[in-house]
């Protein structure tokens, strides 16, 4: 199997992920609106998303892709590993590289920590219902803004949450614009808006995602 | 100008290396970093000591024969250089300089400074060359080729094969040498009757010599005397991905 295989599997399914992430994020800053108008609006929006068929197929994709990514991107960490047994006394890599570049590795474990315990804290409680179960809000939906606000009302869980978008952020500004490069995509001015492009993202998915735990704790 | 140059010493390929320094004095702003090594090797030699090997060719920038690296760097502290284009003005008086091989399983040490790189030749061998009739030259004129198309070919054209790509890579990749070699043919009329093969077997014998692969940390594009564009990998990648569809 070759390397480019590996990595367009890589790629593919990290770009994949990357529109997961706006999806999951606008529906995520129905949480900042006041209580009274998100509470009803995010159980009514989870609700509809757990009854959708074709939202369940996409979400099927969803947990493929991560695993696909994660097991591909540590197949090739392994071998590019082995590429060289002795290395340099004195490396200054950061003189031509930036650090998120030469880290991707270690960011991807941080964020897949991250992963497990978001999905133990909410996909494993409501749709598998493990763990204390889930109530009903006025309306009839499984109250998940409640599961949300009582998870950010704990100090240790805000701080995880909104500390490890920060690895997060770093990924998805490296990761973005070279899964474009691994998929053939080489046009000279396109690359560096690219570049610029993915800074945004990175920024917006790390601020975003980072803030709201943030101020559902202090509302 | 007195320097202390932290040497990698290794006697033979099978042999194990270590570093050694060697307090180095009557050296000058303007030699250099070539000429710093053999005023170095004078020295050992009066001393009835072993010279420490490394390579070199034209000493002016454009053979791709003398890369090592230099404290932390391919070529030494700055961005496009080959090693012999670096002078001592580089560096303070006093100074210890790390100077060692280039490290990748697919560049073995033979000995100091010195790294087998046929590897690289080995990726040439897979396609790194036109069929062409033999016999007088052919009319300039006969194949007509755009300004654009001529100017990027020559811009991948120019890697001179140093290795710094593979030095500096964290994965010990190649993808931007082997990337400049495909994509200056491939771009050309003159290589699109072997450009599907071409781009194939290359990338082939690039990973069986056992060479990472790219995840774009643009080392290599920083190191590179000749400049080489980290997009010559995407476009490897295009190229890759449409002969593998296609043929």
């Amino acid at each position: 199997m070759s390397m480019f295989f590996r990595k367009s599997v890589v790629a593919t399914t990290g770009l994949f992920l990357c529109i997961f992430l706006i999806v999951h994020l606008s529906a995520n800053s129905l949480l900042l609106l006041p209580e009274s108008i998100a509470r009803s609006l995010y159980n009514s929006y989870s609700t509809t998303l757990r009854e959708s068929t074709l939202i369940n197929v996409v979400g099927y994709i969803l947990y493929l892709s991560i695993i696909l990514h994660v097991v591909y991107a540590a197949i090739i960490t392994y071998k590019n590993r082995k590429t060289r047994s002795v290395s340099y006394a004195v490396n200054h890599k950061s003189e031509n590289s930036s650090w998120a570049s030469q880290n991707m590795g270690f960011l991807g474990v941080l964020v897949l920590v991250f992963i497990v315990v978001h999905m133990a804290n909410f996909w494993a409680r409501i749709k598998l219902g493990i763990g204390e179960s889930v109530g009903l809000d006025t309306d009839g939906y499984v109250d998940v803004y409640q599961v949300t606000y009582d998870l950010f009302h704990n100090v240790y869980y805000v701080l995880f949450y909104s500390i490890l978008m920060i690895p997060l952020g770093f990924h998805l500004f490296h990761g973005l614009k070279s899964a474009f490069k691994s998929l053939g995509f080489y046009h000279k001015k396109g690359l560096r808006i690219l570049a610029k492009i993915s800074l945004v993202y990175a920024a917006v998915m790390a601020i975003g995602f980072g803030i709201i735990p943030l101020i559902v704790y202090f509302k | 100008m007195k320097v202390t140059c932290k040497i990698w010493r290794q006697e033979s390929a099978d042999s194990k290396g270590n570093f050694k320094s060697y307090e180095t004095d009557g050296l000058t702003e303007d030699m250099s970093f070539l000429e710093a090594l053999d005023h170095l090797n004078e020295i050992l030699v009066l001393k009835n000591e072993r010279v420490v090997a490394f390579e070199y060719d034209c000493r002016e920038g454009i053979c791709g024969q003398c890369g090592v690296f230099i404290n932390g760097r391919a070529h030494g502290p700055h961005d496009h250089v080959t090693t012999c284009q670096l002078h001592m003005r580089s560096f303070k008086d006093g100074d210890t300089i790390v100077i060692e091989p280039w490290r990748a399983n697919a560049f073995p040490i033979l000995k100091d400074l010195m790294v087998d790189r046929s590897a690289f030749d080995r990726i040439i061998e897979q396609g790194g060359f036109i069929t062409a009739k033999t016999g007088t030259a052919p009319e300039a004129n006969a194949i007509l080729i755009s300004k654009e198309v001529s100017d990027k070919s020559m811009d991948a054209a120019a890697c001179i094969g140093c290795g710094a790509c593979v030095a500096t890579c964290k994965n010990a990749s190649a993808a931007l040498f082997t990337s400049a070699k495909i994509n200056h043919l491939n771009s050309l009329p003159q290589g699109r009757p072997e450009a599907h093969k071409r781009v194939l077997e290359m990338t082939q014998q690039m990973q069986l010599e056992g060479f990472g692969s790219c995840t774009y940390t643009g080392a290599c594009e920083v190191e590179c005397p000749a400049e080489i564009s980290i997009s010559n990998i995407a476009e490897m990648n295009a190229r890759y991905l449409k002969a593998k569809l296609l043929s």
